[in-house]
């Protein structure tokens, strides 16, 4: 390993485990840039409405997430613009460096996952 | 809008004002979304939603505000950092301005406004007596006079009374003379006083007749008597008396320092109502006010002077709150005058601070105007200058009150001669809570006015000026000189009239020659010096042999030597044609020896000094002082007279006026009685030596080889009690003119900088003017000119509020008017003339600006 994958595993061990509201926005993300408003619904939907986010909750993440570089607020322009409707509204679009501290997270888990696996806590599907 | 729309952004308030301007109608936005979602599940949907709101702002609106304080602060550090000269400057001056505030404010607490140590202090009450007639506002009580008030007046829960003595106690070492207060029983419940061990007075114990017993204090039973509990129901000896001590009682629950207490016990049928000894307090009852208590003890003293016309026609009652008594007003307002001169140092300080801040700041405008620009808030950019300001204040705070707190100590033991409780001024909560205001005020006070004139919309302004400050920045820093100089006016001011009135009491003519005296105060047990005989036979014998010693010049004895704290007073008429008639004159009185006059160096105007001659039996004599004699006789020569107070006395010699309690007191008619006809309980030798001899041992020894059993005690030379005499305006005036001096100094400072910098703004002008031809003289006159403008202007504002504020201080002054004009005048022309000082400098400089150079500049 280099020095710099070294700062970079730093890096990224800063930010995990991710609080769950951040890791449900990254995803909701993942697929494009959204508004908040957008956001909270994907949430909502993907989780059947069990997580719902308050418009403090969101935009309190999404604060933090744009200081620590996980997102980018993004300006759309002319037609685009247009074609998403309102233009008045801040859209969000994860970094590469959200990616990264991302896909980390989900290794996390799904490492988790496997020693919940392996000491017979995960039912067996069918 | 809709009413929960409304609500909504109502509750977005609580979030700092940048991440609203960031988020807030997304947020909206959001909301209004939402909500429309949520009503679709119903109340229950709406409830959840609405619970969910609220407690998200709750609980993250307080940490986006912490978030953007610890930004705003890091930011500031970062600032500071960056100029460490500027950052030292205004710490170091915060630090001294704001510790010594906090200094000043610990003795100010601990004297005057934490209140006093006893249960329900507010309805303590002094009681005295008093005779209009006879000009006497307070005075002590009589015991049967006492014992009729505690009788009759239904104001008071209790009426306690002490008188204070001293005994010699020989059990457990040498022979020690201790303070001893006579009290009745009820004294220390009503304050709310308990013992530490064993137990207070019975109200049996209070009879005449009883038992004796005593109450000692910690301090005596732990470091004379063994500290063991053994003690209580054993005798101790005092004045060779036997008393069984009963309790033990902390010290510090007594105002007065005091070593044991003994039972009134009053003898009512040998107790005279004109001999006034008692100190009376009282605890009103719930409910009743001063006024209330008063009017009643107005109508008994009334009946008593029916009743006992002989002593109590024309006495009548007065009454204060403990507070009042033992923490006096002179004393609060001498206190208060500090407190206001070191928070005018403060606030000069801040001025220079600003100034300072606002220099700094014309060279920020630049990078601060850029950022406007680029649509960062106003209210942002407010915040971060006072960030800083507030970060700088508090960094000078904390140094602030580790100063104060280590020169606490210092407090406690120096000025506990000279003010009441000073023994408490210590870093307690309040002191430590003006501390923290202290500094987050002075931040924002010198913060406020560079945050106002940074965070100016006129951004054009701003990035044309380039590092130059703009018209608004100069007038404000000339105002800020202007407000300067009026302060240190006001102080300055404060400062030499203080000095003044200190160095006419100095000056003051004493009516005695005070260098080279000692004195050393005895007191003879009754139960072994039975009368006046065996008394004034041991004085006797006392002075001849202090007489014979080799350094000696002269020796006497009083009843109560001047400046020694006390006083003894009498009303008296005179026999036969004079000029009161029969009325009465009340005049101060002392018990001296045949040779005090001399030993005191005051002078005898006519008649003699007493004589051995002048014995008990014989006929009474009485020397009279100056001003006394003048009353009864303003024509004639008083000797040969004779006046009443008991029995006829004949005036054998009169003597200069002397001040006896202090010097700011004009000498009172006193009357000297014959030492060799009467003694007091305790007397005071006089010692006056030819140059530096060592007088203590001497008079100890001497002492000791006539009776081992007597203990010497106060041994003062009489310079050290004129110095402790005039210890509070000594302090008073060192301290206020320690401020002032500061703040001439800031002020000074002030004026430099500002004028340093208006020849650096100037400097193309000047370029010019001199290349034009000017000669160097008129660019000084431009210069100095423009101070002496400024100087005058504050230098006259302050001169006016010292006439306004003047009479505030009044009685803190001696011999000087409030608004003496020629003070004022010299104050004013002194800093007219350190103005103009300060300004030479940068004047200088502008002279020796090259042209060339000059315009170059740009």
């Amino acid at each position: 390993m280099t020095e710099r994958d070294i700062d970079r595993e730093r890096e990224l061990d800063k930010h995990l485990p991710l609080p769950p509201a951040v890791f449900h926005i990254l995803i909701a993300l993942g697929d494009g840039e959204k508004h908040g408003y957008a956001v909270m619904q994907d949430v909502a939907d993907r989780t059947g409405g069990k997580v719902r986010m308050s418009p403090g909750t969101l935009y309190g993440s999404i604060r933090k997430m744009l200081d620590e570089g996980l997102i980018e607020e993004i300006f759309l322009r002319g037609a685009r613009a247009a074609a998403k409707e309102d233009e008045r509204r801040r859209y969000y679009r994860v970094t590469k460096f959200g990616r990264t501290v991302a896909a980390a997270e989900a290794a996390r888990l799904s490492a988790l996952l496997h020693d919940a696996r392996v000491a017979g806590l995960v039912p067996r599907k069918g | 809008m809709r009413l929960p729309e409304r609500l909504f952004r109502l509750v977005l308030r609580l979030y700092p004002h940048e991440f609203r301007e960031r988020f807030g109608s997304d947020m909206v936005a959001a909301y209004r979304e939402a909500r429309a979602d949520a009503a679709m599940c119903g109340r229950r949907g709406s409830f959840e939603f609405w619970t969910g709101v609220m407690a998200d702002a709750l609980v993250r609106a307080p940490g986006e505000h912490m978030r953007m304080f610890l930004r705003d602060l890091r930011y500031a550090a970062r600032a500071l950092r960056r100029s460490p000269m500027y950052t030292l400057v205004a710490i170091a001056t915060l630090a001294l301005g704001i510790g010594a505030n906090t200094a000043i404010f610990s003795v100010v607490h601990a004297v005057a406004l934490q209140s006093l140590p006893f249960a329900d202090s507010a309805r303590l009450v002094r009681v005295w007596e008093k005779n209009d007639k006879l000009r006497i506002p307070q005075f002590s009580a009589s015991v049967p006079n006492y014992v009729s008030w505690r009788d009759r007046a239904q104001s008071f829960e209790q009426l306690g009374a002490w008188r204070s003595g001293s005994a010699t106690l020989t059990t457990g070492g040498e022979p020690q003379r201790v303070s001893r207060l006579e009290a009745t029983a009820n004294l220390l419940p009503l304050f709310g006083i308990r013992p530490i061990a064993g137990r207070l007075f019975t109200p049996e114990e209070d009879r005449l007749g009883a038992a004796h017993v005593a109450l000692i204090v910690e301090s005596v039973w732990r470091n004379r008597l063994g500290g063991s509990t053994d003690i209580l129901g054993t005798p101790i000896l005092l004045d060779g008396i036997p008393y069984n001590v009963v309790g033990i009682v902390r010290d510090r629950d007594f105002v007065l320092p005091i070593h044991c207490l003994t039972p009134l016990a009053a003898n009512l049928a040998v107790e005279s109502r004109s001999n006034h000894m008692m100190t009376v307090v009282g605890r009103l009852r719930p409910g009743v006010t001063i006024p209330q208590a008063q009017k009643e003890m107005d109508a008994i003293a009334l009946q008593l002077g029916q009743e006992y016309p002989k002593d109590d026609a024309d006495w009548g009652v007065t009454m204060a709150s403990v507070y009042d008594w033992l923490v006096p007003r002179p004393v609060r307002t001498g206190l208060y005058l500090l407190l206001g001169s070191v928070a005018l140092v403060l606030l000069i300080a801040c001025t220079n601070i600003a100034n300072l801040t606002l220099a700094r700041a014309a060279l920020r405008r630049r990078e601060q105007a850029v950022r406007l620009a680029l649509g960062a808030s106003r209210i942002r950019v407010v915040r971060e200058v006072l960030t800083e300001s507030v970060l700088l204040a508090s960094a000078g705070g904390a140094v602030g009150l580790a100063l104060a707190y280590s020169i606490m100590p210092v407090f406690r033991t120096q000025l506990a001669t000279v003010l009441p409780r000073a023994g408490d001024i210590a870093l307690s909560g309040p002191v430590l809570a003006f501390a923290l205001l202290a500094s987050l005020a002075t931040g924002l006070l010198f913060g406020a006015l560079p945050a106002f004139l940074n965070s100016s919309r006129d951004v054009l302004d701003a990035l044309k000026a380039d590092g130059r400050s703009g018209a608004r920045q100069g007038i404000a820093r000339r105002l800020l000189v202007v407000g300067q100089l009026a302060l240190a006016t006001i102080l300055l001011a404060a400062a030499a009239l203080l000095g003044q009135s200190f160095l006419r009491l100095q000056r003051v003519e004493l009516g005695f020659r005070p260098g080279n005296i000692t004195t050393a105060m005895i007191g003879l047990p009754s139960s072994r010096y039975r009368d006046h005989a065996a008394g004034w036979q041991f004085y006797s014998r006392i002075i001849s042999e202090l007489s014979g010693t080799a350094g000696v010049e002269a020796v006497g004895v009083t009843s109560g030597a001047p400046f020694a704290g006390g006083n003894t007073g009498q009303p008296v008429r005179a026999q036969g044609a004079n000029a009161l008639g029969n009325e009465s004159l009340q005049a101060d009185w002392r018990m001296v020896s045949p040779g005090y006059f001399n030993a005191m160096g005051i002078p005898i105007l006519r008649g003699r000094s007493f004589t051995e001659e002048d014995r008990r039996g014989g006929p009474g004599v009485v020397i009279l002082s100056a001003d006394a004699a003048r009353r009864f006789w303003p024509n004639e020569d008083p000797i040969g007279r004779s006046i009443v107070t008991g029995e006829p006395l004949r005036v054998v010699g009169v003597v200069g006026d002397v001040r006896n309690l202090n010097q700011a007191l004009d000498p009172r008619p006193t009357m000297y009685y014959a030492a060799t006809q009467f003694l007091w309980p305790s007397m005071t030798l006089v010692v006056r030596t030819t140059a530096d001899v060592p007088v203590a041992p001497m008079v100890r020894r001497i002492v000791s080889a006539a009776d081992p059993q007597l203990a010497v005690f106060n041994v003062r030379t009489m310079e050290t009690l004129l110095e402790t005499s005039t210890a509070q305006p000594r302090l008073t005036a060192w301290l206020v003119g320690l401020f002032a001096v500061l703040a001439l100094l800031l002020a000074a400072i002030g004026v430099y900088g500002v004028l340093a910098y208006l020849v650096t703004q100037r400097t193309r002008e000047i370029g010019v003017r001199l290349a034009l031809g000017a000669r160097p003289g008129s660019v000084l006159r431009l210069v100095v000119g423009h101070s002496f403008r400024l100087s005058a202007i504050g230098v006259a504002l302050g001169a006016a509020a010292a006439l306004l504020l003047g009479p505030a201080i009044e009685s803190q002054l001696y011999g000087v008017r409030p608004r003496d004009a020629a003070t004022l005048a010299t104050v004013s022309a002194a800093l007219l003339a350190v103005a103009l000082l300060a300004a030479y400098l940068p004047a200088r400089r502008a002279t020796r600006v090259d042209p060339l150079v000059a315009l170059r500049v740009e």
